[in-house]
């Protein structure tokens, strides 16, 4: 272990972020694999430090590159090229939704939003594109086998190169070379119990392994040295159950109001002066500008104000207005669309406030109000798949997105 | 969630960024993000959902009546409580309204709520509901979304500041007709208990009303009132003759992008015919 550094200090606290911002996404995983009908909401979490730094493929985040996962075939050209007017498309969002269903689970999915920034091609829904990467074969003996694959293209060069294979084989022996490190590491082995500790408790057996595999890394995160396409400010995700009424009194509550409820009796008391009113009858809600359907999106997202996406796998949309296109179905096996995820507004307040200092992209061309994901019911995959155990392809489909403009 | 509590350390969002890494990074971005750790009033926590919502919170737009002029739909209640300070709500009545199930009657609430700051804007908002203070909430948020300009003028003599309105109005809805006449100064505001609180919240001081119908129904009593409001800066009086000169929206006028604003705006009106918008 020869090659080994000693760790500044200073970049201590970076390293303690970045791990328990990587086990966060690995928790939110099994967040995701919840029940259909259910809503989970992508919160907004840390800022990253530099847009263009290289996370994993799965984290959930906003903005910054796409991280690809180790493909057999590069993501083609084609798919990253706006329809309209031939630029590059920029990562709007990149979510980890692994699946578990009754027959298979497919644990490695990621579906990528990818938006054009131009001015004039950010209004129109055909620049907006969607792709679901997922590994199609899920052997019990390859599951453990692509983490530990993918670890040394995580971590930086820092880390010396004759190491792979040991890597991927005995993991204790690691650990203890670990603790005679240069490093002051009180603060990192609490976090590391604290981890362990958390991933031990989620499903996979592996976590654990998982998360030791990191500390032996990295010391700065890996920038991706891709000066062309246009990037958004990049923040990750972590995730939270919609748990619906209780919030929803507390959001409406405006402050400052001049009426309170001994007042209403007063008044109330004040009309039996003589007047005498006819029945009412119940009235929906409305506003000038502002329809029921609106009404009704704007009270989901009151509850809470900060969500960047809502993810319900096989449940219902919030639409914002009434009448929305239906999707289409799948080029690949012909069956309709089902509803996985939408992106909502405060994703974009967020990006413009990052925005404010650099002006070489412009956010204000988008008004969507809503950018509403269908995918494949089935999770179909093109091309042809190895019948041999432990051989995986990885596929990329292109799905559907409907764009609900605020006009 | 377990993990939640141990997450909360560090990704508690943009709101409490407190410690957070952010700060030693010497990053403005962070920084700015996370600064208002000292008033953490409701308003601030509004995250805007529209456009609109995003320019007034970044204090392009900084009077309602920029949003009059474009006639933009507004559509969130945080807007019209940044652009106009001063305004005051009250509630009108609130009546239970019944439905007959097969397990006895269930009763919603109705209420009626005008907000009003007493200088030209006025705003109604009716909203049912299971309980009383969520339907008077609900009501205030939707009187907001509701508010509108009304134009006052003169009787006689423009001496002073307008007081009534400008021209003979009606306003209708369902059967009930509301009609307001100018009225000279001093003749306060005769109308009915009703509408002489939403003409006061208007900011009108001096009129007189007829109405017609059935005014029984304070629903449709205090619409049609509201609507006639309404139409006080859709008649043309002979001071609108002029052309109009034409101005980008504020959609238009804050992009980023070098878009500059189409030459005709720019003009004066007596050079060029009046051309529209592109």
């Amino acid at each position: 272990m020869s090659g080994r550094i000693s760790v500044p200090s200073n970049y201590l606290t970076l390293w303690c972020c970045y791990l328990l911002n990587y086990l966060c996404f690995q928790i939110s995983v099994y967040l995701c694999t919840s029940g259909m009908g259910e809503v989970i909401l992508g919160m907004p979490g840390q800022w990253a430090h530099d847009y263009r730094e290289k996370a994993d493929h799965y984290t959930s985040k906003i903005g910054g590159l796409p991280d690809w996962p180790d493909l057999d075939i590069p993501v083609s050209g084609k798919l990253l090229l706006c329809d309209l007017c031939g630029g590059k498309l920029c990562l709007m969002a990149q979510i980890y939704a692994p699946l578990s269903m009754a027959e298979r689970s497919i644990d490695e999915r990621v579906i990528y939003v990818l938006g054009c920034m131009k001015k004039d091609c950010g209004s129109n829904p055909q620049s907006w594109r969607v792709l679901r990467l997922q590994r199609c074969k899920q052997d019990i003996e390859s599951k453990d086998e692509p983490l530990k694959a993918e670890q040394p293209e995580e971590e930086s060069t820092s880390v010396a190169e004759d190491k792979p294979t040991s890597q991927s084989s005995s993991v204790k022996v690691c650990d203890d070379e670990d603790s005679d490190s240069d490093i002051d590491l009180d603060d990192l082995a609490q976090a590391l119990e604290q981890a362990a500790t958390l991933a031990s408790n989620s499903k996979k057996q592996d976590g654990t392994k998982h998360t030791r595999k990191i500390v032996e890394g990295p010391v700065a995160k890996k920038l991706i040295y891709d000066l062309t396409t246009p990037v958004l400010p990049c923040f990750y995700i972590y995730s939270q159950r919609n748990s619906s009424e209780g919030r929803m009194d507390k959001a409406n509550f405006v402050g400052g109001s001049s009426i309170s409820l001994k007042e209403i009796e007063k008044s109330s008391g004040n009309e039996s002066e003589g007047e005498s009113w006819e029945g009412e009858a119940y009235e929906y809600d409305k506003a000038l500008g502002a329809d029921r359907t609106y009404l009704k999106f704007k009270k989901q997202l009151d509850a809470y104000p900060e969500q960047c996406f809502r993810y319900s796998y096989g449940g219902n949309a919030l639409f914002p207005v009434a009448n929305v296109p239906k999707p289409g179905a799948c080029k690949i096996c012909g069956s309709a669309r089902r509803f996985e995820l939408q992106l909502m507004p405060p994703l974009l307040y967020f990006l413009q406030e990052a925005s404010d200092d650099s002006s070489n992209f412009s956010i204000d061309g988008w008004t969507w109000l809503t950018i509403i994901i269908f995918t494949c019911p089935k999770n179909c995959c093109s091309g042809t798949c190895d019948e041999k155990s432990g051989n995986s392809c990885r596929c990329i489909v292109e799905e559907e997105a409907i764009v609900i403009q605020d006009d | 969630m377990a993990e939640r509590g141990d997450r909360g350390g560090f990704g508690r969002g943009f709101g409490g960024r407190g410690g957070g890494e952010g700060g030693g990074r010497g990053r403005g971005r962070g920084e700015r993000r996370g600064g208002r750790r000292g008033n953490k009033s409701e308003e601030e926590k509004w995250v805007p959902v529209t456009k609109l919502g995003r320019l007034v919170k970044s204090n392009n737009i900084t009077s309602i009546e920029q949003i009059y002029l474009h006639s933009l739909p507004v559509k969130e209640h945080q807007i019209i409580d940044t652009l106009l300070k001063g305004l005051k709500d009250e509630v009108m009545k609130i009546t239970p309204v019944q439905k007959q199930t097969r397990a006895g009657q269930r009763t919603r609430f109705k209420a009626f709520v005008v907000v009003g700051d007493g200088d030209g804007h006025v705003g109604l908002g009716v909203k049912c509901a299971k309980e009383v203070a969520t339907a008077i909430r609900g009501a205030i948020i939707l009187a907001k979304l509701s508010v509108i300009p009304v134009r006052r003028g003169y009787w006689g003599n423009k001496i002073g500041l307008p007081h009534t309105v400008p021209c003979k109005v009606t306003g209708k809805c369902g059967s009930v007709t509301v009609r307001m006449v100018p009225a000279p100064r001093g003749a306060g505001i005769v109308a009915a208990r009703v509408p002489k609180k939403v003409l006061q919240f208007a900011g009108i001081e001096d009129v007189f009303t007829s109405s017609r119908g059935s005014t029984k129904t304070l629903g449709n009593f205090v619409k049609a009132t509201f609507d006639c409001l309404m139409k006080t800066y859709g008649f043309l009086t002979p001071d609108f003759w002029t052309e109009t000169r034409f101005s980008n929206s504020p959609y238009q006028q804050y992009t980023d992008l070098l878009s500059k604003p189409t030459t005709k705006a720019l003009l004066p009106p007596t050079e060029e015919p009046l051309q529209a918008e592109a």
